[in-house]
């Protein structure tokens, strides 16, 4: 579905180049996970990807299609995001829903846009939520509504930047588990990326190391190794099993 | 969930229908004050045109031209306010962050001062009306230094993706420019000038006239309607530029039409009117308060809250004068500012939605 090949950006001519031929590609209804330090150019990956900026060179492909020829528009109605600071003003639930909708409505929401919008809302069980105001809603709620607004524009591909960094530990994994069941009842694809290694290993399907502006390891779960992550981190985390399951020990606890 | 989303439009509709209504009253009993001591009945037979032709002219050349500058500056200068918030993403953006004001001053205060415009009435002074050799010189050459001013910021501001941050600030530097240049301009005036061109800076609708205010109108009609049809586009941008470039708006163009229309709307106003601060910062906050920043409801409960608030300091303008107004900008920041403090201090915040 997304295909990216040697993809080159710097912000500004003078500037350092912070994505130095970035490589990945992510199938239909995968979850990929894009992992590496602070600085290591996942934001900018993500906003070449949304057509925030446009890559200095290097191919960006979605389904065959040349992405940084697509109108806002078009972009909109195949990738949608969840930003990691979520914002949305004074606008009731259901209207902020809506707003994922404007690539398809354009001037004025009709009632299939209402229709739609009023359909996300009921699939995450925030229906009662419809008229509060977002400003008044808990973190962990507004994200559910930034995830129900990206649905909204019945995208392939939805793109999380950090969704769980504002969230207390119980929301984090909520917010999680939903997106996923989500993405799979619709067969939308995520490219999230993620601090825990732990949640990463349990939410995404592909998992993409970034480090000095490359992807430097694309693998699955079992590829997820103690040399990767230490390679990419610069720790020394170890990978232990606990009643079958691969658990990250970072360096506090080794 | 379709019942509740129409009693909450319903009561936005009456809260912007009440708006209408009062302006509309206001209007019409804003036409029986003024400085000639008329009758309310001699007022009424005036509007028909059946009292004393001095007192018709009084109605018809003098009050009404006022009235209905005060409904169309007000209207322009709040919504311009709400849109310059909303695209600069700050709270304190007004109708002239690009400049608008000190460019116009400059521009009047040139054509006064070294021109000899000769702008020396203060408008509503009924014997000294008409005075000024061409009114029309200082107004255009503000218009022309406003509308230099913004070209300049948006220009400069297209080479950083107009970022808000990058706008604020080019205002500000851009601003402070046409400000000096108007000190040294007043510091080399004679006495008469220096009087005249301060008198120009202070905001007064006695200067409108049925063909200042068809501009104006024109101007405001226009933007308003580009304004109301990106409505939701300006709601998808109250989520940040990234956001609503994700939700398929073309942020930038949207951001240079919409600075460039509520500009041209504050330029058109400053121009014929003078400075009239305060409207365009009170009004969108007001309405945001009572209905929440869908600008739907919000673009036209700004423009007739502005027109109310432009419409009601004028009219305590005329009474507290003792004959000749004092001037409207003084007292919109007079009347406005205690009681935009009691609406941002009091009850919670943006309960409203």
């Amino acid at each position: 579905m997304l295909k990216i090949e040697n993809m080159r950006f710097r912000y500004g001519k003078r500037a350092a180049p912070v994505l130095r031929g970035v490589s990945l590609e992510l199938k239909a209804g995968e979850i990929g996970i894009v992992l590496g330090k602070n600085g290591s150019g996942k934001t900018t990956l993500f906003k070449n990807i949304l057509g925030i900026v446009s890559p200095d060179s290097g191919t960006l492909e979605f389904n065959g299609a040349d992405l940084t020829g697509m109108s806002p528009k078009e972009r909109a109605r195949s990738i949608a995001y969840v930003p990691q600071d979520i914002r949305f003003g004074a606008l009731s639930v259901m209207n902020s829903v809506l707003l994922g909708r404007i690539s398809y409505f354009g001037l004025r929401a009709g009632p299939e846009d209402y229709a739609a919008a009023e359909r996300v809302l009921r699939d995450m069980g925030l229906e009662d939520f419809a008229h509060r105001n977002v400003e008044e809603l808990s973190g962990g709620e507004r994200q559910k509504i930034a995830i129900a607004r990206a649905l909204a524009q019945e995208p392939e591909l939805m793109i999380f930047d950090e969704p769980t960094g504002n969230l207390d530990i119980a929301n984090e994994h909520l917010i999680l588990k939903e997106a996923k069941r989500l993405a799979r009842e619709k067969n939308i694809g995520i490219l999230s990326s993620l601090h825990d290694l732990n949640q990463a290993m349990d939410f995404g399907d592909r998992f993409f190391f970034m480090k000095e502006g490359v992807v430097k390891y694309s693998v699955t779960a079992e590829g997820m190794t103690e040399e990767v992550i230490n390679d990419i981190f610069d720790t020394c985390v170890r990978i232990i099993t606990v009643e079958g399951r691969r658990i990250v020990l970072n360096e506090a606890l080794v | 969930m379709e019942k509740r989303l129409h009693t909450d439009y319903k009561k936005k509709i009456s809260i912007i229908a009440f708006l209408g209504i009062a302006a509309a009253l206001l209007s019409f009993f804003c036409l029986f004050a003024g400085s000639s001591h008329m009758s309310p009945g001699e007022c009424l037979a005036a509007l028909l045109q059946k009292s004393t032709a001095a007192n018709n002219r009084i109605i018809w050349n003098i009050r009404i031209p006022r009235v209905l500058a005060a409904l169309i500056a007000g209207a322009g200068l709040s919504v311009s306010g709400l849109i310059m918030q909303t695209n600069l993403n700050n709270p304190m953006a007004s109708p002239s962050t690009l400049g608008v004001s000190n460019a116009a001053v400059f521009g009047a205060n040139l054509s006064i001062i070294a021109f000899s415009g000769g702008f020396l009435s203060t408008g509503n002074n009924l014997t000294n009306y008409g005075a000024g050799a061409n009114p029309y010189s200082a107004s255009l050459m503000a218009f022309a230094f406003s509308v230099l001013s913004i070209l300049l910021i948006l220009a400069l501001c297209r080479m950083r993706d107009f970022s808000p941050n990058v706008v604020v600030l080019a205002g500000i530097a851009v601003g402070s420019v046409w400000t000096a240049a108007t000190t040294v301009l007043q510091f080399y005036a004679t006495d008469v000038g220096l009087s005249a061109a301060v008198i120009w800076n202070f905001g007064d609708l006695g200067r409108a006239t049925y063909r200042t205010n068809f501009i104006m109108l024109a101007a405001v009609v226009c933007g308003l309607f580009f304004f109301s049809l990106m409505s939701w586009k300006y709601n998808a941008l109250l989520g940040g530029d990234a956001a609503a470039r994700s939700m398929g708006v073309s942020v930038g163009p949207l951001r240079f039409f919409s600075m460039l229309f509520a500009s041209v709307i504050t330029a058109v106003c400053v121009s014929f009117l003078g400075i009239i601060g305060f409207v365009g910062i009170i009004c969108p906050h007001v309405t945001k308060k009572l209905l929440g920043q869908d600008h739907r409801f919000g673009i036209p409960a700004s423009a007739l809250g502005g027109s109310l608030l432009l419409l009601a300091a004028d009219t305590l303008s005329r009474s507290m004068g003792n004959g000749s107004a004092l001037p409207v900008g003084a007292i919109t920041s007079l009347l406005g500012a205690p009681f935009f403090l009691a609406i941002i201090f009091s009850g919670k915040e943006n309960r409203r939605c």
